[in-house]
């Protein structure tokens, strides 16, 4: 019994993106420095929890680079690996991907009711839909002590930061829809999509039925499981909408303190917006219709 | 004890506290979001810093913005646009003034009577709201909108149409014009030039075609509050409520505590009949709570808000229409993309408009890159190319209907933003029981159990959806006639920001909240004043005229009813909310 669990635990953590991130061919973490044997024996090494956290963080950020490389393609490498490419600047260019990352770290108030079963639903996910994913040689070992130290970074009292069970979600659907971008170039499935396959995920995750959240099998408690795929429909439409106005907006060349502009934003010069920056008015006054100024009945 | 507490300083509140105000009593106006009283300091005319809805300055969350913004259950693809704070959602707004349609009242006997929402008409005439129109546009005041490039690129369109030109206040059958706005006419060096320097008041008055409505109006620089160019209300009914006893013999100024969250209605039983006694608010900076009691109780919170307080005050619900009857206009959004210079961003978001009764209607909006690009990407329909889910209409527009992003947005924008002339597809929707307002499964944030916004966009009456689609047609022929290369429609996902008739006004008590004087049919002493108390979506029109309107009418009801005095509205003259006399005491009040 405990092959056919290790199995599917193992598929799990490949489709969330967490196995290849911590251990896939350009994984952050060396295989050694989870082998429970070396930590072990070398005191040097910091806990595993310790280690995991960052893994996620840039799981995070890989995906979300994905995501806004979707929606305002530039030259980079994320939207040459999705065969939709610009030579102008694009998200990426204008810092959408933080964008993305503050508003859903600091400023989603994500219900703790609800990040908790999505939480507890990535420590113990099993995933064997029939999908088949290609090489998954890792050792029980390296994998046990992987999961466990997800399992602690999930469970200990800091709070998951929303942007990891988002990006959970995206690579859980690249994987469904193309099983192959377990692997690859980048460390997040969902950044390893071509721009088709990007929008046949959001398509799974906007679909009216409720595939998508037995395929997450979050045991939610009543009354908030019906809540659930709402929510996700909800979400789907909102991470398009604002991945795209965070790289068409002034996010990355914004300083607060002084409320100006430290370069022309990229989505500005994309546009031709305001060419000689903020203004009092315009000449554009031309006149009244028809020469009418006032009307009465 | 107060005489009157009014629960929100957004389009409605204010107006109801500055009429009371006027007469001498004791308003206490409480607003759950920031004031913003030195508007150069506090705003920009940056989207990320205005217009981000979870950290902009115009969001519905606490002063504070370093906390987390107010959130909101929406169980299905779609975004309510509310703002908390003083002025409320009329801070970003675009004061368009148009009158809602006569066939939306009782009594009404066009030709076309039978083709509206005959199950929820207005329950008194439109006859009986013409003075109260009056009344408010004289206030704001309301003027026909001066024509810039977009807007002249509109008409262009419309003139192919057949339809004639409206030069009316009321609406009697389908036409276009400029739109009436609540925004003060362009003057002296105003709209005539960019130059910066050029630009003070008093050498410039009125609306300098900055083009930032979206982003708060703070125009012409050095003007007084009240004498900004768009009539938000806090730039107009908020100065006037604060400075009462300058420009109304008797009147008694109201008094506005901002960050003041209302989060229970208190009633008690008097003579066997429940009356609502007060209120208890929480101060958002040190979440103390307070209480203060009132002869009268206003709910002014809005479309979303206030069936919330309701429900969260344990207050009667017999027939289950609280939050029931969310009208939202079922928008669309039609972009169409040009050869030439549209002007799209510069001047007021909207100057001109196309009215079609029964059906809808039509306007120009001009939008900025990051908001352009929103409004391209919320859909109902997937992604233009990609996939439809389940939808993606066709017609005289290009290709499906559907998000354009990605590429096709950059390609799109790449010719010039001022290359597009966006169009805002109105729909005359059906007042339904299914679209409402409900108490969140989802725990609760610190003012109690929060709303959930339930809209079964594909689920709507034959009428709405037949409604949207005849609109919608209506709008790619006018961007072709304009001379548009390309037409797109997006079949935007539920933009709920034209929000009415939530807690509505009605003749029925099967299917009312209100009765026809403006007090909930369930509480005496409690009456509901802002767009929730409107009995339907009004044909089309943008709301807020007529709630203002209305609200006015709810103010007389209550100074009659509860406090033996005379109505106003018929036998007085209104004061201008631009009155010098309201500057003056503004500059000395430091505002
Ligand atoms: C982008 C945009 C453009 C628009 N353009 C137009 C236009 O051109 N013309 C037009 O007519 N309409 C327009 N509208 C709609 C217009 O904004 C609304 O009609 C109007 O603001 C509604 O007024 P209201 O009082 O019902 O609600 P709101 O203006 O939303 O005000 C409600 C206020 O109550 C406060 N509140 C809520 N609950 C509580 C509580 N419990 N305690 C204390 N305070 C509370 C809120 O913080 C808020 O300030 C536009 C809307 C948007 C989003």
């Amino acid at each position: 019994m405990a092959e056919p669990r290790n199995l599917s635990r193992r598929v799990f953590l490949a489709r969330i993106g967490v196995l290849g991130a911590a251990l896939g061919g350009g994984g952050l973490l060396t295989r050694g420095l989870l082998n429970p044997a070396d930590a072990a024996t070398n005191p040097l090494l910091p806990p595993a929890v310790d280690l995991v956290r960052p893994v996620l963080a840039a799981l995070a950020r890989d995906t979300l680079n994905g995501l806004t490389a979707f929606a305002l393609p530039g030259p980079d490498q994320y939207s040459r690996t999705q065969r939709a490419s610009s030579s102008t600047p694009g998200a990426l260019d204008a810092g959408a991907t933080d964008f993305m990352i503050n508003a859903l770290d600091n400023f989603v108030p994500f219900p703790d009711a609800l990040a908790q079963p999505i939480s507890a639903a990535l420590v113990t996910g099993l995933a064997d839909s029939g999908v088949n994913l290609p090489g998954l040689e890792v050792l029980p070992a390296e994998l046990r002590s992987l999961d466990q130290a997800f399992a602690a970074v999930l469970q200990s009292d800091e709070a998951i930061p929303l942007s990891f069970p988002i990006a959970g979600l995206l690579n859980l659907m690249a994987t469904q829809v193309n099983p192959a971008a377990v692997n690859g170039p980048h460390l997040s499935p969902f950044a390893r999509l071509t721009y088709a396959e990007k929008a046949r995920a959001f398509e799974l995750i906007e679909k009216t039925d409720s595939d998508l959240v037995a395929l997450l099998d979050v045991q939610f408690p009543e009354p908030l499981k019906a809540s659930v795929s709402g929510l996700l429909k909800f979400v789907g439409g909102a991470l398009i909408e604002f991945a795209t106005f965070g790289a068409y907006s002034e996010y990355g060349v914004l300083d607060r303190s002084t409320k100006t502009l430290r370069r022309r934003p990229v989505g500005w010069t994309l546009t031709g917006y305001q060419p000689d920056g903020p203004v009092e008015g315009w000449d554009d006054f031309i006149g009244y219709y028809q020469g009418r100024k006032e009307v009465h009945d | 004890m107060r005489d009157v507490i009014v629960i929100g300083a957004g389009g409605g509140g204010p107006v109801v506290a500055k009429e009371l105000a006027a007469k001498g009593l004791d308003v206490l106006l409480l607003e759950a979001g920031p004031r913003h009283a030195k508007p150069r300091e506090e705003w920009s005319t940056f989207e990320e810093d205005a217009n981000n809805p979870l950290t902009g300055y115009f969001r519905l969350g606490p002063t504070d913005r370093s906390k987390p913004a107010w959130y909101r259950e929406w169980p299905q693809n779609s975004f309510v646009w509310q703002l908390s704070g003083v002025g409320g959602t009329t801070q970003h707004f675009y004061g368009n003034y148009p009158r809602a349609y006569p066939g939306v009242f009782a009594g009404y006997e066009g030709a076309d009577r039978n083709e509206y929402d005959v199950n929820h008409r207005f329950p008194f005439s439109y006859g009986e709201m013409v003075p109260y129109f009056e009344w408010v546009e004289a206030i704001m005041p309301v003027q026909t909108a001066a024509m810039g490039t977009k807007e002249q690129l509109f008409f262009k369109g419309a003139e192919t149409m057949g339809l004639p030109v409206q030069t009316t206040k009321t609406t009697v059958k389908a036409s276009y014009r400029p739109q009436e706005n609540a925004i003060l006419q362009p003057g002296g060096t105003a709209g005539r030039t960019a130059d910066k320097n050029l630009l003070n008041y008093p050498q410039a008055t009125g609306c300098t075609f900055c083009g930032y409505c979206f982003q708060g109006c703070m125009r012409p620089k050095g003007a007084p509050r009240n004498q900004y160019a768009k009539r938000s209300t806090d730039n107009s009914y908020v100065p006037m409520a604060l400075t009462a006893e300058v420009w109304s013999r008797g009147g008694k100024p109201a008094e506005l505590i901002a960050d003041a969250y209302v989060t229970r209605v208190h009633t008690e039983t008097r003579q066997g009949v429940l009356t609502a006694s007060g209120v208890t608010w929480r101060d958002n900076v040190t979440g103390d709570e307070h209480r203060e009691d009132a002869r009268v109780v206003v709910m002014s919170g809005g479309c979303t808000e206030n069936p919330r307080l309701w429900f969260n005050s344990g207050l009667p619900n017999p027939n289950g229409w609280v939050g029931r009857g969310y009208t939202d206009h079922f928008f669309d959004w039609m972009i169409g993309s040009f050869d030439d210079y549209t002007g799209n961003p510069k001047g007021v978001g909207s100057s001109a408009r196309l009215d079609y009764p029964p059906y809808g209607g039509l306007e120009n909006v001009g939008l900025p890159p990051a908001l352009n690009a929103f409004a391209g990407t919320l859909s109902d329909s997937g992604i233009r190319g990609q996939y439809k889910n389940g939808r993606g209409q066709t017609g005289p527009w290009d290709g499906p209907a559907g998000r354009v992003m990605g590429p096709e947005l950059k390609e799109l924008v790449a010719g010039g933003i001022d290359k597009l002339l966006t169009v805002l597809v109105i729909t005359d929707d059906d007042v339904e029981a299914q679209n409402r307002v409900t108490t969140s499964a989802l725990p609760a944030d610190e003012n109690g159990p929060i709303p959930k916004v339930t809209f079964q966009q594909r689920k709507r009456t034959k009428r709405t959806l037949k409604n949207r689609e005849f609109m919608a047609r209506k709008a790619a022929e006018l961007l072709r006639g304009a001379g548009a290369k390309k037409v797109y429609r997006i079949d935007w996902a539920p933009l709920i920001l034209h929000v009415q008739s939530s807690m509505r006004m009605g003749a029925s008590e099967h299917n009312s909240v209100l009765d026809p004087t403006g007090e909930t049919r369930a509480v005496k002493g409690l009456f509901v004043a802002d767009n929730s108390a409107l009995s339907n979506g009004l044909g089309g029109p943008n709301p807020t005229l007529t709630s203002q309107a209305l609200a006015t009418r709810t103010a007389e009801n209550i100074f009659t009813k509860y406090f033996g005095g005379d109505p106003w509205v018929r036998t007085s003259a209104p004061v201008v909310s631009t009155d010098p006399r309201i500057s003056v005491r503004l500059g000395e009040l430091g505002l």
